[in-house]
């Protein structure tokens, strides 16, 4: 039962649901099978990963130079996308033309800076979570809220490219006004 | 192999003659002001669906009237003294946006009486969730005073529900308009199964899921009580007809809809158990329209291998005939 | 001619960077709901994109992309302190309220990717024409949706409360703005699609004027 209530709340949370971040990648996401996985699995390393490095720079960072933290998260989300670029290279050659393309769109992405700086926030206000596997939990389960939005997309998405919707609303400005719809019916169980 | 799908306008036809009980029963407890909200509910949907097929470049045929009962039944969700820029705000939001916009009818995804109540419970919720008695009868135009809670927000946050059965039966406590009536929303649900109007897996499935539930965790200390109450509080029998098995969105094969109405039925269930939610089910099936969409696509391409498969047998079939026929003339 | 003024101006109405490509709608959903927020967004991103894209256009070319697109990344990363230093100034409460959304205005898509795709393929003279139209449709989507979604969630225009009959409080959330959005993109389609039909009528009744 408190399992229905803790989905509602990792909904209530949700990156793109209630916060807009990752929007766009989140269309292409949903187009394909393929595209839903890869991008997906990408972004939760990045999310996962990065939130981990993210709480080195939040301990280490004064208040007073906070300005500085864009930097440095920008910083360790470079360093994060060469290496699995690198690594990719290295261990799955097979399959670095295809890959590439994901984790390039997934590096410098609203979703991953979001959430690095939503975990942030969240640990100024609540000092439990101030830790390293709060943050690295936070992280991970950011990257599970983008794979759950992108599922609820996914499922529309054929609908939402039919010939039948008008030409004017066919493709993004549907999806916009379903994961706006389906916003609401969260935002309403809060 | 599938039932063959009556007309949508036979099936309109069926719901609206269930939805104008309704309207009549309202009428009795509300008065001219429940009947002329209802009225312009229904012109204003009438008048977007219109407009919106002409944008679309689609004529209007009898199959479109599906804009009055989606009209009509958001009106009887709605408390009787509802606001009306309010109602025709919900209503084209309705109509244009939740149905419309992904294509009307030929393209549903949401319920639009659900999607527009979600949208006016976010918006409006003060105004959405206040009610007047029954046998209080307001002016058309007058501002309505001594506006109560619903029967089922106090039983959700007290557990106690200080109606009779008989009162229950005939819908006489405060609720919105429509969703009281149970004697005659049970009569609608059993003529509309029987009729094929309404997906009758998804209607049980629901019922079953929200009494199995009130049994199992009651919500109050009498398991018959909680049983009881659960089903007619809430809106919970009201959408299990008109929203949860609704044919444009329910999935088509009645095993995958009774699960579908059974995990709704849980769902707000349990939201109302833990979260005193009023009216959940209504969120909740707006909520699970990606795995109405989901079953649905299953559906397809279960027909499509269906088909294929049938054809290829019917190939083999004529391929085997020719053979025996050209041994015999051997 | 035509296709080089399309390409510099596109940018404001044929291919606004919201409407049409999709980027930065991120700070238009969640703080696109009041026209103080927007303006102080307009300042900042207006302020990052084009002095990010600037310097970022001295960054050899010849850098493998990936390491381009760090670089671009930084650089926008380390514009944005003293814009936000100085939006600290003029926007105080407007910081406050956009919060998370004003850093990430610094990683937007424009910067780190249509950089590379777009703007360094053209010469300085159209870049710098192409980046400030970019940077205006920006600019006009964000003042339309902060203007109608203050009006029409709170009653209000710049904080001065007007005389307005049904207020919609959901346009005020974050789904508000997805639908708002949505809305908006579909309209502004169907207008593109008119003027380009438009378009194509006059120059058809041309060559056969001919």
């Amino acid at each position: 039962m408190f399992l229905i209530n803790d989905l509602i709340a990792l909904l209530a949370a949700n990156l793109i649901l209630s916060q807009a971040l990752g929007t766009s990648t989140i269309f292409i996401a949903a187009g394909s099978r393929k595209n839903l996985v890869a991008t997906a699995g990408v972004i939760t390393i990045f999310t996962t990963v990065g939130s981990a490095a993210a709480y080195l720079i939040d301990l280490v960072l004064q208040p007073s130079i906070s300005d500085l933290r864009l930097l440095f998260y920008t910083m360790v989300i470079g360093v994060l996308y060469a290496a699995l670029l690198v690594a990719v290279y290295k261990f799955g050659s097979r399959w670095f033309e295809e890959l590439r393309r994901y984790i390039h769109v997934s590096a410098f992405n609203c979703a991953v800076m979001g959430t690095l700086f939503t975990i942030n926030k969240r640990a100024s206000m609540d000092g439990t979570v101030f830790n390293l596997g709060g943050y690295v939990t936070a992280g991970f389960e950011a990257g599970i809220g983008f794979i759950i939005a992108a599922l609820i997309l996914t499922a529309a998405y054929r609908k939402l490219n039919s010939s039948k919707v008008p030409a004017s609303f066919r493709g993004f400005p549907a999806m916009l006004v379903y994961l706006g719809i389906i916003s609401m019916a969260v935002y309403s169980l809060k | 192999m599938q039932k063959k799908t009556r007309k949508e306008r036979l099936i309109w036809l069926d719901i609206m003659i269930t939805l104008l009980t309704l309207e009549l029963m309202s009428y009795f407890y509300y008065g001219i002001r429940s009947v002329f909200l209802a009225g312009i509910c229904v012109v204003t949907g009438f008048v977007a669906e219109l407009v919106s097929l002409r944008f679309m470049k689609r004529s209007f045929t009898a199959d479109d009237l599906t804009c009055t009962s989606d009209a009509l039944i958001l009106a009887l969700m709605f408390p009787a003294v509802m606001d009306y820029h309010i109602s025709v705000i919900a209503v084209l939001f309705a109509i244009l946006v939740a149905k419309n916009l992904f294509g009307g009818r030929l393209n549903m995804i949401f319920s639009p009486a659900a999607a527009a109540f979600v949208f006016v419970l976010t918006s409006w919720d003060g105004q959405l969730l206040q009610y007047t008695e029954p046998h209080v009868k307001t002016g058309l135009f007058e501002t309505p005073t001594n506006l109560v809670r619903s029967a089922s927000y106090v039983f959700d946050h007290t557990g106690t529900f200080d109606h009779s059965d008989f009162e229950v039966l005939l819908g006489n406590f405060s609720g919105p308009a429509g969703a009281v009536s149970i004697l005659l929303l049970v009569v609608a649900a059993i003529v509309l199964m029987m009729r094929r109007s309404i997906s009758a897996g998804a209607f049980l499935g629901t019922i079953f899921g929200t009494g199995l539930f009130a049994v199992v965790t009651p919500m109050v200390s009498s398991r018959a009580d909680s049983l009881k109450y659960s089903l007619v509080t809430n809106m919970v029998l009201f959408s299990a007809i008109y929203i949860v098995s609704d044919l444009r969105i329910a999935p088509k094969r009645d095993y995958y809809a009774f699960f579908y109405g059974l995990f709704i039925g849980v769902i707000s269930y349990v939201l109302v158990l833990t979260g005193a939610k009023e009216n959940a089910i209504v969120i909740v099936s707006v909520l699970f329209t990606p795995i109405a969409l989901g079953f649905r696509h299953l559906e397809k391409k279960i027909d499509t291998a269906e088909q294929e498969h049938s054809e290829v047998d019917a190939g083999e079939a004529a391929v085997t005939a020719a053979g025996e026929e050209a041994a015999s003339h051997e | 001619m035509n296709d080089r003024k399309k390409a510099m101006f596109g940018g404001v109405l044929g291919d606004n960077i919201v409407l049409s490509g999709l980027m930065v709608i991120s700070p238009v959903i969640i703080c696109g709901d009041t026209l103080k927020n927007a303006v102080a967004l307009i300042y900042a991103f207006s302020a990052i994109t084009f002095l990010s894209v600037l310097i970022s256009s001295f960054v050899p070319k010849k850098l493998p992309y990936t390491v381009k697109v760090i670089i671009y990344a930084l650089i926008s990363a380390l514009v944005y302190i003293p814009v936000k230093l100085a939006a600290q100034e003029f926007y105080p409460e407007s910081i406050e309220r956009i919060g998370i959304y004003y850093p990430l205005l610094a990683v937007n898509s424009l910067i780190v990717f249509q950089t590379e795709a777009k703007f360094f393929r053209m010469k300085k003279t159209d870049m710098i024409i192409s980046l400030i139209s970019c940077i205006v449709g920006f600019d006009i989507v964000m003042l339309i949706t902060g203007f109608l979604r203050e009006l029409f969630a709170y009653g209000t225009i710049n904080s001065r409360i007007v005389d307005v009959n049904t207020l919609i409080g959901g346009l005020s959330q974050p789904f508000g703005g997805f639908i708002f959005l949505g809305l908006m993109c579909g309209v502004y389609r169907f207008i593109r699609g008119l003027v380009s039909n438009n378009n194509n009528v006059r120059s058809d009744a041309d060559v056969s004027d001919k």
